[in-house]
């Protein structure tokens, strides 16, 4: 497994190395300023569509620090990044169709007996 | 002289093919992971699909009903159309009616994301063979997680008893609160949509939870500096992301949106 760069200095036995978390509390930083810009959008905008796809996006841009970073996925072997990828992919698919047959089913319940 | 005994190989053997080396011949990792870590991977992919399933159904169901058309200020809570989450989602504890629309949830996300970089710490810490840090890392994400969980205890609570004005229903009562066949603030669906999603996530956060107290005991205990190696913290921790992955996208889905 690959591990973030860290100037590996060779230990003596029982010594423990000095922790290596400001990636992590950079991570941190950003999450939480996601999280802040979708607050603003929740109370500063009318909903919508566009706000809707805005927080879909910043959502997405979330699952990607947390499955990149914490998860440590980004630095995993590429035939493992892919075996996760692409079957998240076939679910966002089963998800959009399933919403447009949901307005389709909807619009369908209000006009029966029109 | 006499042939020796042994078996050798024939002459022809030399053009043969040498033992295949490549990434999928076998023999060794090609994913550079061991067992339990792919395994773990694997599994969460299959609870994604559960997940996915309940949002897929969410998203379904809400663009079945009606959407309140009118301004946000004039919304009233109806069986005709899908609240809006700011509506139903505005209580703080201990503000009695105050009007906090998802500050409670905000909290909640934040805890839930400070546990998540307490279980990268303790991954960290586990990396460099550090015993008292990963204790004291674990510590931090089962206070984080246990609070998690009774912030949502307070939130299902709050939902199920309701909000003190209530929704006069069609028959003339006023209802409040919420169970699985009526509800003040929506069509039935939303509140059994309400707490299978959430009742399901914390689920996993419980069992998440209850994974970290047994590391905690593990760590103290020795068992993996014995082992000589914190891989167990680092498969709990995929776990335990993946709780907080999976709460990015419900609190979009069920409270943004």
């Amino acid at each position: 497994m690959a591990s973030h760069a860290t100037t590996e200095q060779p230990l003596a036995p029982g010594e423990i190395a000095k922790p290596n978390t400001a990636w992590i509390w950079r991570v941190f930083g950003i999450l939480v300023g996601i999280t802040a810009i979708e607050f603003v959008f929740a109370f500063l905008m009318h909903p919508s569509t566009l706000r809707n796809s805005i927080f879909i996006i910043l959502t997405i841009f979330k699952a990607f620090f947390i499955v990149a970073e914490f998860m440590h996925l980004k630095h995993e072997t590429k035939g493992l990044i892919w075996t996760i990828l692409v079957p998240v992919a076939l679910l966002i698919w089963l998800l959009v169709a399933l919403i447009t047959e949901g307005s389709f089913i909807g619009e369908v319940l209000e006009n029966m007996f029109k | 002289m006499a042939q020796p005994t042994t078996l050798q190989p024939p002459a022809a053997s030399a053009t043969q093919d040498a033992p295949r080396t490549g990434t999928w011949d076998g023999g060794n990792e090609p994913f550079k992971a061991s067992y339990g870590k792919l395994m773990m991977w694997f599994f969460l992919l299959s609870d994604a699909f559960t997940f996915a399933a309940f949002l897929t159904t969410y998203g379904m169901i809400r663009h079945k009903h009606e959407v309140f058309t009118g301004e946000a200020k004039d919304f009233v809570f109806s069986t005709r159309w899908w609240p809006i989450p700011d509506h139903v989602f505005n209580a703080f504890p201990g503000m009695g009616d105050a009007n906090v629309p998802l500050g409670f949830v905000a909290l909640m996300t934040m805890i839930l994301i400070l546990s998540s970089v307490t279980m990268v710490l303790a991954v960290e810490a586990g990396h460099r063979m550090d015993k008292a840090d990963v204790q004291k890392w674990l510590l931090w994400t089962i206070l984080f997680g246990s609070i998690f969980l009774c912030s949502q205890a307070w939130e299902w609570s709050h939902f199920i008893h309701g909000h003190t004005e209530g929704t006069l229903m069609a028959d003339g009562t006023v209802f409040h609160g919420a169970n699985l066949a009526m509800n003040q603030y929506g069509p039935v669906l939303f509140a059994d949509l309400f707490f299978f999603i959430t009742g399901f996530h914390g689920t996993h956060v419980f069992s998440g939870v209850c994974l970290l107290i047994w590391c905690f005991i593990a760590t103290t205990n020795g068992t993996f500096e014995k082992r000589g190696h914190y891989e167990m913290v680092e498969k709990i921790g995929l776990y335990w992301h993946f709780v907080d992955l999976v709460w990015v996208f419900v609190f979009t889905f069920f409270y943004l949106v």
